[in-house]
């Protein structure tokens, strides 16, 4: 068993929660106010996401920002980034396009959040 | 070339506020709305802000800043919103004439029915800090890094100290982890963070970046690229105390030491500004003291959300559209909102009638189980911290029954992380 | 002073504790070798030994047990296409002093090599010095000093450069301002020494003073006032003198290093670079900070440069209406070595506090210190109560070459015939430096360097045209002329595409190169907003990649790459 420090980020009070970890899940804690913190708390410990979002290369110089379609394990954030480094992409590009499917197997796919011209 | 004419609504800065206003403007009936911004597209500073937290409360949707301003920007060119760019404006005349100058047009002399700034914030460079050390490549405040690393697509460096822990700066941090660079620390003078505390998790503890708090940098390593830094422990009165200096090595500094609202315009045009803010004084209706002139976001302060930014470029807008059909009766009784005990800035600092009025604040500390007081009104919170602005929303009632000083203050108990 | 009565001293001063010192003097130079404990050390005895009587330069060879040298780093570069040519002089030094002789030799059917260590021109001292045009060379400094009749030389001859040059000149003058009232009885005496110099002031009263300067604080009693004072920014002016003498047949080496010099015979044959030879028969040494080096190189050391550092504040244009002149503090000062400093008016309106001196050991050190800056702050402020920190935009420092004369040294080389030394030209070189450039034109005349004047020679030159400054007719013309003039690019001075562009045309390659010649990234936002879009047309324009565009030359990349290459490296 271990334990944990996490400040928790629902409101402003910023609570320093100490969090007793047993086989990956939380089994007690101390520090929180309110039930909202809780469960963020929860999730942090057993499974934190993240909104996963980086630029792609465009083809000729420059670059257009990407994100996941939905956020994805914290700890695969720089795997995620190391995937699209290699990536070259080519205008036109319009937002919303999907530019990779199924990011490293994780359900997500990876879209383009601005416009490159033809 | 020149083009002089006259342009029933001109908008200063095509970022969040400007396009908000613009556009709030002609759904309000405005017959012609010329943009103005000096970049090469318009968005403002939002097409490098690529990460998420955007639009939570406006569009109930977590964005990130591209997404959001794509929507109003689309939205502009259907409007048929004039937007010219590569554009700047030089100068704003007492009567609203605004004179700008570009490669297509030349010269503009536009005579305006009315002028809405909206010309946002720029960043404190290492100059006025007074950073002691040598001139070396390789500094950069964190919005041009950004700009660099997410629109540019370069590189600043490779091995990054941080000094300031405001929100664009932990931005960055995680951006530079993101891509490979390496983030020897985040240093700040203060106590506590400048950033929210959602940033400090997910920016700094996220990746294990060290935060080294009462602490600044007290010398810049060398004359032609940067090659390390000096950090050391301040006082409480931000003085280094000796014998605490460490040099840390990196090949760039990263400053995100303060954001303040560019005005340039509004001080030619003789705008009253509040010291505070480094903004102009405006109401609810965003006026400010010059006729027929409003402004909205971060040029009159800088805001914590952009979804504050567009309301206020929303409030501008109508209220210009209002003065521009002559709706908008002159003043009657101006109640002057004065900052008190704990608040750094109030905007607006005026309130000219009886309608709803929203306050936005920020506290000059952290403190909990808060208690804000506006004139008589007492509005209860559990926290506050200065990264977040308090929103406050008075009723009519309640505005009513303000005198003409409205006192605001802060009340409550230190918060400690 | 003689030599027993030197080593009397040293021995007696306990400050000189710890030094091992020998001296020998040869020709009216002398030489100082050993060890100190302390640069202090080293400073005072080479300023004791220019008191020797005889002795008319110092080469102190001493150095504090264990300081390190500095680096310095020499790339090792290709050999250039001129490599083995011949020219009639060298000048090396770009700086406002060897630009300005350059200059003047361009007048001449003569073949001139102005060669420059540094990617552009005037990146020694003279961009990093403050902006004044002095009236006189300083109470300090004997009215029959080298610097002292060249300093007002040198300031009469300004009118006439800004003219033909086309670079910004004013003179507001200055007011020497007194606060302390034990000094009134003093002020004609004092004005009197000024004259002396051939430096017109009169005593201004109360009354006068608050009318001729408003901003000033309650205790401001009376001043001096210096009319001829005058302002310049002396890297443009040394941009606008490289132009000039480049338009009319100089040849300008930059990036190009002098290592060695050839003579034989006892006269000077060449000049040995790290990109190659150029053969002369004359050569002009106005190196600055390493004009003792260069004369080294010769086998004629005659003169050590000790650097002085001076810190400087600047105060944004903002706040352009808080004075209307010059001003400094009427005082009784500790320094000898310097004038004290003041706060100076400026060509584009910004104000500039300073600076400080204060001795270095090494040449490269440009650091800015906490200690000068409020040295600066603290010193001045009082003068402009209407102030504010937050009004300070940047600072920086320079580094002065000063001899241990403290005097200019302009001399035929004592062994090697046919060379020139330009050395030891701290303040007030930047307002001798016309004077300069005619003198050392005469003694390589009497050199034996033949002077027959160019027919085609043309004095003037045009600055490029700044966008900011031009009424609304100017603007729409040259807007006409080129679009380019519409796109603005610094934010903070309104600075345009057309100007960088042309900077770009003129030879700046650097960041720093078109900052100089442009004024982008001076203001407020100190380059914030305009970076980028510099990087961009840097790279556009010369037809390199954003990564290679520097700074300021050498290792100074802007960016270190592109983005993604740290990743794909793994």
């Amino acid at each position: 068993m271990e334990v944990r420090e996490l400040t928790c980020i629902v409101c402003p009070v910023g609570c320093r929660a100490r969090v007793r970890v047993e086989g990956g899940r939380a089994v007690g804690w101390e520090g929180l106010e309110c039930r909202a913190g809780e469960e963020y708390v929860k999730r942090e410990v057993e499974l934190p996401l993240r909104d996963f979002f980086t630029v792609v290369r465009v083809k000729g110089g420059g670059v257009v920002p990407v994100r996941s379609t939905g956020p994805i394990p914290r700890e695969r954030l720089l795997e995620a980034s190391r995937e699209l480094a290699g990536l070259e992409v080519e205008g036109p590009v319009r937002v919303g396009e999907v530019l990779v499917r199924n990011l490293l197997g994780m359900g997500v796919d990876v879209v383009a959040t601005g416009e490159v011209e033809g | 070339m020149r083009m002089e004419r006259e342009v029933e609504l001109v908008v200063v800065g095509g970022g969040a506020a400007g396009l908000a206003a613009a556009l709030r403007a002609r759904e309000e009936g405005v017959g012609e709305v010329w943009v103005l911004d000096r970049n090469e597209r318009a968005g403002g500073i939002l097409p490098q802000c690529i990460h998420t937290g955007f639009g939570l409360h406006y569009f109930g949707e977590n964005l990130t800043g591209p997404e959001y301003i794509h929507r109003f920007v689309k939205r502009a060119r259907e409007r048929g919103i004039v937007l010219k760019l590569e554009t700047m404006v030089l100068e704003l005349t007492p009567e609203r004439e605004v004179r700008a100058v570009n490669a297509q047009d030349g010269l503009l002399k536009l005579r305006a029915g009315a002028v809405i700034l909206a010309m946002g914030c720029r960043e404190r460079p290492r100059g006025s800090l007074l950073i002691p050390g040598g001139r070396p490549a390789g500094i950069f405040t964190a919005g041009t890094a950004q700009r660099l690393l997410d629109v540019e697509g370069l590189l600043p460096g490779r091995e990054v100290v941080i000094l300031g822990s405001g929100d664009v700066g932990l931005i960055m941090a995680r951006r530079f982890v993101m891509e490979g660079i390496r983030v020897r620390a985040v240093v700040e003078q203060l106590p506590y963070p400048g950033g929210l505390t959602r940033n400090v998790v997910q920016c700094l503890e996220d990746f294990g970046i060290p935060l080294l708090l009462r602490s600044t940098v007290t010398c810049i390593h060398g004359r032609e690229r940067v090659e390390g830094v000096t950090v050391a422990e301040v006082d409480g009165e931000g003085r280094p105390v000796p014998g605490t200096e460490r040099r840390i090595p990196c090949d760039t500094l990263v400053l995100s030491v303060g954001l303040i609202p560019e005005n340039e315009l509004s001080e030619g045009a003789g705008i009253l500004l509040d010291g505070r803010t480094g903004g102009p004084v405006v109401d609810e209706f965003m006026r400010t003291s010059l006729e027929g002139v409003f402004a909205c976001g971060n040029v009159v302060t800088v805001f914590d959300l952009v979804d504050h930014v567009t309301l206020t470029g929303e409030r501008a807008g109508e209220a210009a559209a209002r003065y521009l059909r002559g709706e908008l009766s002159p003043p009657r009784r101006m109640r002057e909102v004065e900052p008190g005990e704990n608040v750094r800035l109030v905007v607006p600092q005026r309130i000219a009638e009886e309608g709803p009025v929203t306050l936005y604040l920020r506290v000059s500390r952290p403190l909990r189980e808060v208690r804000v007081e506006v004139g008589g009104r007492s509005f209860l919170r559990k926290a506050v911290r200065p990264p977040e602005m308090v929103t406050l929303t008075l009723e009519g009632e309640e505005v009513r029954e303000l005198g003409e000083r409205v006192p605001v203050r802060v009340e409550g108990l230190p918060l400690e992380r | 002073m003689r030599l027993e009565e030197f080593w009397e001293r040293v021995r007696a001063d306990p400050s000189f504790s710890g030094v091992s010192l020998r001296l020998r003097v040869e020709e009216g130079t002398v030489f100082l070798e050993g060890e100190t404990e302390s640069w202090e050390q080293v400073v005072e005895l080479g300023h004791l030994a220019a008191g020797l009587e005889g002795v008319r330069g110092v080469v102190n060879r001493l150095w504090p047990r264990g300081l390190p040298r500095a680096e310095r780093r020499r790339e090792p570069k290709e050999r250039a296409p001129w490599d083995g040519s011949r020219v009639d002089v060298v000048v090396v030094g770009a700086g406002i002093v060897g630009a300005a002789i350059a200059r003047e030799l361009s007048r001449y059917e003569l073949e001139v090599a102005l060669v420059e260590k540094e990617e552009d021109v005037g990146w020694g001292q003279s961009k990093g010095g403050a902006s004044w045009v002095h009236g006189f060379a300083g109470l300090d400094a004997d009215p029959d000093s080298l610097k002292a009749r060249l300093c007002v030389e040198g300031n009469a001859m300004y009118d006439r450069w800004a003219e033909e040059l086309d670079f910004p000149f004013r003179r507001p003058g200055l007011l020497a301002v007194v606060r302390q009232e034990e000094l009134l009885p003093f002020l004609e005496e004092v004005a009197e020494l000024v004259r002396r110099h051939g430096c017109p002031v009169r005593v201004v009263g109360r009354e006068e003073l608050r009318r001729m300067e408003p901003g000033l604080p309650e205790e401001a009693v009376a001043a001096l006032f210096f009319p001829t004072y005058g302002v310049v920014a002396p890297y443009t002016v040394t941009v606008a003198l490289v132009e000039n003498a480049v338009a009319n047949g100089v040849r300008l080496l930059l990036g190009t290093e002098v290592v060695g010099v050839r003579v034989e015979g006892g006269r000077v044959r060449g000049v040995v670079t790290d990109r190659g030879e150029i053969l002369c028969s004359f050569l002009v040494n106005a190196a600055g900070l390493y004009a003792d080096e260069v004369a080294e190189m010769a086998g004629s050391p005659e003169f050590t440069i000790h650097p002085r550092k001076g810190e400087m504040l600047l105060v944004d244009w903002k706040r352009a209406g808080a004075c209307l002149h010059n001003l400094a503090p009427a005082e009784l000062k500790e320094d000898p070595y310097t004038k004290g400093g003041g706060i100076s008016l400026t060509v584009d309106g910004n104000l500039l506090w300073g600076p400080t001196a204060q001795e270095v050991p090494h040449k490269e050190d440009t650091d800015t210190t906490r200690e000068g800056m409020e040295k600066v702050w603290e010193r001045f402020s009082p003068f402009l109560p209407s102030i504010r920190r937050s009004d300070v935009i940047t600072a920086f420092a320079g580094v002065r070459a000063a001899t241990y004369t403290e005097d200019f040294h302009i001399a035929p080389s004592k062994k090697v015939r046919g060379m020139v030394n330009v050395g030891g030209i701290q303040s007030p070189g930047i307002t001798s430096a016309p004077a300069i450039a005619r003198r050392v034109v005469e003694l390589l005349r009497e050199e034996g360097l033949v002077l027959r004047e160019k027919p085609s020679f043309n004095p003037r030159r045009r600055a490029i045209p700044r966008f900011k400054e031009l009424g609304e007719r100017e603007k729409e013309e040259l807007l006409v002329r080129d679009r380019r003039y519409g796109h603005v690019i610094c934010r903070c001075e309104h600075v345009t595409e057309g100007e960088v562009v042309e900077a770009i045309r003129r030879g700046a390659t650097t960041l720093d190169g078109v900052k100089f010649r442009t004024r982008a990234g001076m203001g407020r936002c100190q380059g914030g907003f305009c970076t980028p879009h510099l990087l961009r047309l840097l790279s556009r324009e010369l037809g390199r990649p954003v990564e290679e565009i520097t700074k300021k030359g050498g290792r100074s990349r802007v960016v270190v790459g592109r983005i993604k290459e740290p990743l794909l490296e793994g």
